[in-house]
């Protein structure tokens, strides 16, 4: 494992030192890090800001010592909907929060909080109908009635137990 | 700009959907316009299909639909389809549990949704405290089954590994619910010794002797020395591949050498030789075993193996010697040095499932075995009596009554079979009119409504209840209550034999219809019963193994069974 600290500058132009070994959850990190090598430069973070990349590197820190995943097999990942605790509690922030803490593990290449986050939100959305789930995210309606009346037709099996 | 559903990259609304129940998909399409193409992607409706769904008809033909490039098959019509007999199917199984009458015309609607029923029934068996014992026995596949032994009874060809793979689908525990999957399994043996024996340029008789040295040095065929020999998972062909240690008897071991023998260009086949199943292999026309060309007067010789015991070529001589040992004249000799005809086969592993469940019977402590031993004894008559010839209507005969009653008592959905299958083989018979009508009562009985014992007036002091576990004060047995008359509703000859009046309350007291765990029936008088509070794991096996006629499931808080009898008693 690699030792020593690194620094990173985000979008907002914040300066962050943490552990490498923390920074190499981020598969793009990491590979930055090989390819470049560690010139001591802060490495610029254009699309997250402080306060998501602090979230971020606290959740890194949290799974520093995760086994690495050999096999991020969709089977293996998917077969349950569970969240651990700590990454429940973690997750529980508002809705802005939770999107940018997707987008920037997806964008940071970190499989397994971009999982979690996926999860979080399928918790959300689940059992709810689409009025629900209009609500709880504020979507605006921008189906015409004719439209909206077919969509509904199309999936009614859905409402079927 | 603030963040929100709408503004997240395909790619991961489309994980999100993954780790989302289809209804949500469904739910999502309906918010906005922007999500139409994510909720329709037809790889997230091949994976809803393959996440949901293992058995799919054969009319889906699946395995080519899932070749095909994801977008040339319409996936999300055809989960929807599977989605809505799922739904059919749960309907139906609640309408049966929730009444006792008319459960044949409903259990006919189940079995006409063909194979696409079979994970909804496999879901319902396996409720987590104790077994959804109705579904259960539906979940077996006696439906598929016995119209494959017809065939091979009509003469049809069908393969070994089919035809034994027919036992597999009577018994919930081995999984299988295609006899594509045994042939699957079968298929990947046969790669990894293709696999392991590439270059190998072998005369028939070395190649025949490889396969056995193979399988036996891989664990696939035999048994281990420390298990029991008439364990009953041994005889089935599904099981063998299945678990671990593949342990199989040796018809088992012989069908599974012969299919990774044929499958690399041997004649092999079983080979009928009594008290133990070898292998036959024969030489291609015109050549020896060893691949030299035979002249116009030398006569081609077989070999012999025993894959259940390994490698070694067994001696004709020596066959011919314990079969004259036997007493057996030279031509039932070559009759049983011949190959055997798949039906035989069939029908020998019928008879060893009957003799291991006797054996175990006989022991119950020596055998815990996962396999269900009345499944198991059901799946070996269907197969007796299918599958002896015509020449031995005694044979049938003798069968006949065990197998109706193991299907009057476990299996009434199979009242089609029945009447489809065996009142045919008893054409001309005094049994047939026997059977014609044992299955017309049945269909009678079942439409009669049940009396309803509600717990008003006279029924209001009766003490227990219909679910509970208690122990005969007298005989000790453990027993559930099924059923209850106010007072002893016997008639008066039976309440003379058993000296009713005797008891301290005499007959006018409330008496009790149990199941007891030797399986058998019995009628309880109140002062009798001693009512228990076992967990689980403390009842009898015989018990809970039978209680799902009447029970829904066992529950571990209150220690009761779950009535599935409301109908009839709708306040216990």
């Amino acid at each position: 494992m690699s030792t020593g600290t690194i620094t990173l500058t985000s979008s907002d132009e914040v300066d962050i030192t943490l552990d490498r070994a923390v920074a190499e959850r981020s598969v793009l990190i990491k590979n930055m890090l090989e390819d470049l090598g560690d010139s001591g430069e802060a490495i610029p973070i254009p699309n997250v800001n402080e306060a998501v990349l602090k979230k971020v590197i606290a959740w890194c820190e949290q799974h520093k010592n995760d086994p690495a995943s050999a096999n991020d097999d969709d089977d293996n990942r998917r077969k349950t909907t569970d969240i651990d605790e700590w990454d429940q509690k973690f997750m529980q922030v508002d809705q802005e929060m939770l999107f940018e803490i997707i987008l920037a593990a997806n964008y940071l290449d970190i499989k397994a909080l971009l999982d979690v986050g996926c999860k979080t939100v399928a918790n959300m959305i689940k059992g709810k109908s689409p009025e629900e789930i209009r609500k709880t995210f504020n979507i605006q309606n921008d189906f015409t009635p004719e439209e909206e009346d077919q969509i509904r037709r199309e999936n009614e099996w859905a409402e079927d137990r | 700009m603030v963040q929100s559903l709408i503004h997240i990259p395909d790619e991961i609304l489309s994980s999100i959907l993954r780790d989302s129940p289809p209804q949500t998909c469904a739910a999502l399409e309906q918010t906005h316009s922007r999500f139409r193409n994510v909720t329709n992607e037809p790889l997230l409706w091949r994976y809803y299909c393959e996440s949901h769904y293992r058995f799919w008809d054969r009319q889906h033909d699946m395995s080519h639909k899932l070749k095909c490039p994801v977008s040339s098959v319409d996936w999300k019509t055809l989960f929807v389809s599977k989605y809505q007999v799922d739904c059919s199917v749960t309907r139906l199984l609640g309408s049966i549990l929730a009444s006792q009458t008319g459960r044949i015309e409903k259990f006919r609607s189940v079995i006409d949704l063909g194979y696409d029923a079979k994970d909804t029934l496999l879901r319902h068996s396996l409720v987590a405290s104790g077994d959804d014992h109705l579904a259960r026995r539906w979940a077996t596949d006696s439906v598929i089954a016995v119209p494959e032994w017809a065939k091979l009874r009509r003469g049809e060809p069908v393969s070994l590994d089919r035809a034994l793979g027919c036992f597999d689908l009577f018994i919930p525990e081995s999984g299988y619910g295609d006899l594509n999957d045994i042939r699957g399994s079968l298929a990947r043996i046969l790669d990894r010794f293709v696999a392991d024996n590439l270059d190998l340029h072998l005369t028939p008789r070395q190649k025949a002797l490889a396969i056995a040295s193979w399988l036996g040095s891989n664990g696939l065929t035999g048994i281990d020395p420390e298990r029991e020999y008439h364990h009953l998972e041994h005889n089935f062909l599904g099981l063998a591949l299945k678990n671990i240690e593949h342990n199989s008897l040796p018809l088992i071991s012989a069908a599974i050498y012969c299919f990774v023998a044929q499958g690399v260009g041997l004649n092999a086949h079983p080979c009928g030789f009594p008290f133990h199943v070898h292998v036959i292999v024969t030489p291609a026309a015109g050549f020896d075993m060893d691949g030299r060309p035979l002249s116009n007067m030398d006569q081609a010789q077989p070999m012999y193996l025993d894959p259940f015991r390994g490698a070694r070529e067994t001696s004709v001589s020596d066959l011919r010697n314990q079969l004259s040992f036997l007493g057996m004249s030279n031509s039932d000799q070559s009759a049983a040095l011949g190959e055997s005809l798949t039906s035989s086969i069939v029908l020998r592993c019928g008879k060893n499932i009957l003799n291991s469940v006797r054996i175990a019977s006989q022991s119950p402590n020596l055998y815990s075995t996962s396999v269900d031993a009345v499944s198991a004894r059901y799946a070996a008559l269907w197969s007796v009596m299918l599958l002896s010839s015509d020449s031995r209507p005694m044979d049938l005969r003798h069968q006949l009554p065990w197998l109706m009653e193991l299907f009057a008592t476990d299996f009434p959905s199979d009242v089609f079979l029945i009447e489809q299958y065996i009142a045919p083989l008893f054409h001309g018979l005094f049994e047939h009119e026997h059977i014609l009508e044992s299955l017309h009562v049945m269909r009678a009985v079942d439409e009669i409504p049940k009396q309803i014992h509600t717990r008003t007036g006279t029924n209001a002091n009766i003490r227990y209840t219909v679910g509970q576990v208690f122990r005969h004060r007298r005989y000790q047995y453990m027993a559930i209550i099924t059923g209850w008359d106010s007072e002893c509703g016997a008639g008066e000859q039976w309440m003379m034999r058993m000296g009713i009046d005797r008891l301290q309350a005499g007959r006018h007291q409330s008496f009790y219809h149990v199941l007891v765990e030797d399986r058998s029936v019995r009628y309880v008088a109140e002062e009798n019963i001693e009512p228990i509070k076992p967990s689980l794991a403390e009842l009898p096996r015989g018990l809970t193994a039978i209680a799902g006629k009447h029970f829904k499931r066992w529950d571990e808080m209150r220690k009761v069974f779950i009535s599935n009898v409301k109908d009839e008693y709708p306040d216990d």
